[in-house]
């Protein structure tokens, strides 16, 4: 196969999973974490079955790689008030309590394993950095929530 | 007797020959890795520590202004700390960067690029300044925070693109579009190359 006929493969398959799968999924950080999902942590090459009936192997792969950094450069480019938005919508999707949720984010740190594979080490400390701040704003959040209102917690006394 | 000296004489003119050749061989070497590397700074440079978008997510007054009005003090030093973490690395970076294109153009630019002593001079006072200009950066971040000099973060920037720019037409001949115009200049002056 020569590079243009596989450029063209690319394209086209990037082209089909934005519009087939990508445009589905609302949140940009979502679309993040489902494409670092296609990816083998072992190797780094990323499988789509439903695009690898259509495409070949290293096209899809490209094509997935290239929809990843897409994804990721949007990210990166949101506010961080967006990204705390969006991570609430992530941690309401995933059905866990809040309070879990955020302190497994916050020990296992399993967005380190989101980025690109070749995104350079400033870009990537900025976002794991705006994450670790995010999950601190929905943990104050979290408590101001819990906290009891000042006169909530004193019973009605009978005698009164 | 006379006969093993002189073979002798012609061993010893070998192996120094030797010597010369592989001593040339790696010298050619160093300057083809002192290439990549210069070739690989810009490109950081270029398209990872300088784009817009990303100066202006590290220094966004706009996060700064959201988390001081909607979140509690631990909050608000927790996203200062992180944030001077990022600046500082990004800043170091680019210093690094500049420091690596100024070795090339100070040691190996002159081998290739057709730089006149003016021009060297002038880049080599250029490189000088930014330097300059990136410690005072790095030390109005490290005292004042990732919010503090916001003008002297733009004027460093600035100035770091418009030197990228200049080493970038040094560089150019590296390009394949740059090999093309070279072979086409030698097939005009084939006596020049």
């Amino acid at each position: 196969m020569n590079f243009v006929t596989k450029r063209m493969d690319v394209q086209a398959a990037a082209d089909d999973m934005r519009r087939r799968t990508l445009s589905q999924i609302r949140r940009p950080l979502d679309r993040l974490i489902y494409l670092a999902s296609l990816r083998d942590y072992n190797t780094g090459v990323y499988y789509h079955d439903g695009l690898a009936s259509r495409f070949s192997e290293d096209a899809v792969c490209e094509a997935l790689s290239e929809c990843h950094r897409e994804v990721f450069r949007q990210l990166f480019l949101s506010s961080l008030e967006d990204l705390v938005a969006q991570l609430e919508g992530y941690a309401d999707s995933t059905n866990a309590a809040p309070a879990d949720f955020i302190a497994a984010w916050q020990g296992l740190e399993p967005y380190r394993v989101s980025v690109p594979a070749e995104t350079d080490s400033v870009s990537a400390g900025f976002f794991f950095s705006n994450l670790k701040v995010a999950l601190a704003i929905l943990q104050s959040r979290l408590h101001v929530r819990r906290a009891p209102r000042p006169n909530a917690w004193r019973q009605p006394s009978l005698g009164q | 007797m006379i006969t093993l000296v002189f073979f002798l004489l012609i061993g010893a003119a070998l192996l120094f020959s030797l010597f010369l050749f592989a001593r040339r061989a790696a010298r050619v070497e160093g300057s083809a890795q002192a290439l990549v590397e210069a070739k690989q700074a810009l490109h950081a440079l270029q398209g990872e520590l300088l784009p817009p978008g990303l100066v202006d997510r590290i220094f966004a007054r706009q996060d700064f202004e959201f988390v001081a009005s909607s979140t509690p003090r631990q909050v608000q030093e927790l996203f200062l700390r992180e944030r001077k973490k990022v600046a500082a690395c990004w800043a170091r970076q680019v210093r690094a960067g500049v420091l690596r294109l100024m070795n090339f153009h100070l040691g190996q630019a002159r081998f290739y690029a057709q730089l006149s002593l003016a021009t060297e001079m002038k880049l080599a006072v250029n490189f000088a300044a930014l330097l300059l200009a990136c410690r005072v950066m790095q030390f109005a971040l490290y005292l004042g925070g990732p919010f503090a000099a916001p003008g002297i973060v733009a004027r460093t920037v600035g100035n770091a693109a418009r030197l990228c720019e200049t080493s970038e037409k040094s560089l150019a001949f590296l390009d394949p579009s740059g090999l093309d115009a070279l072979s086409k200049d030698s097939a005009r002056h084939p006596a020049a190359s």
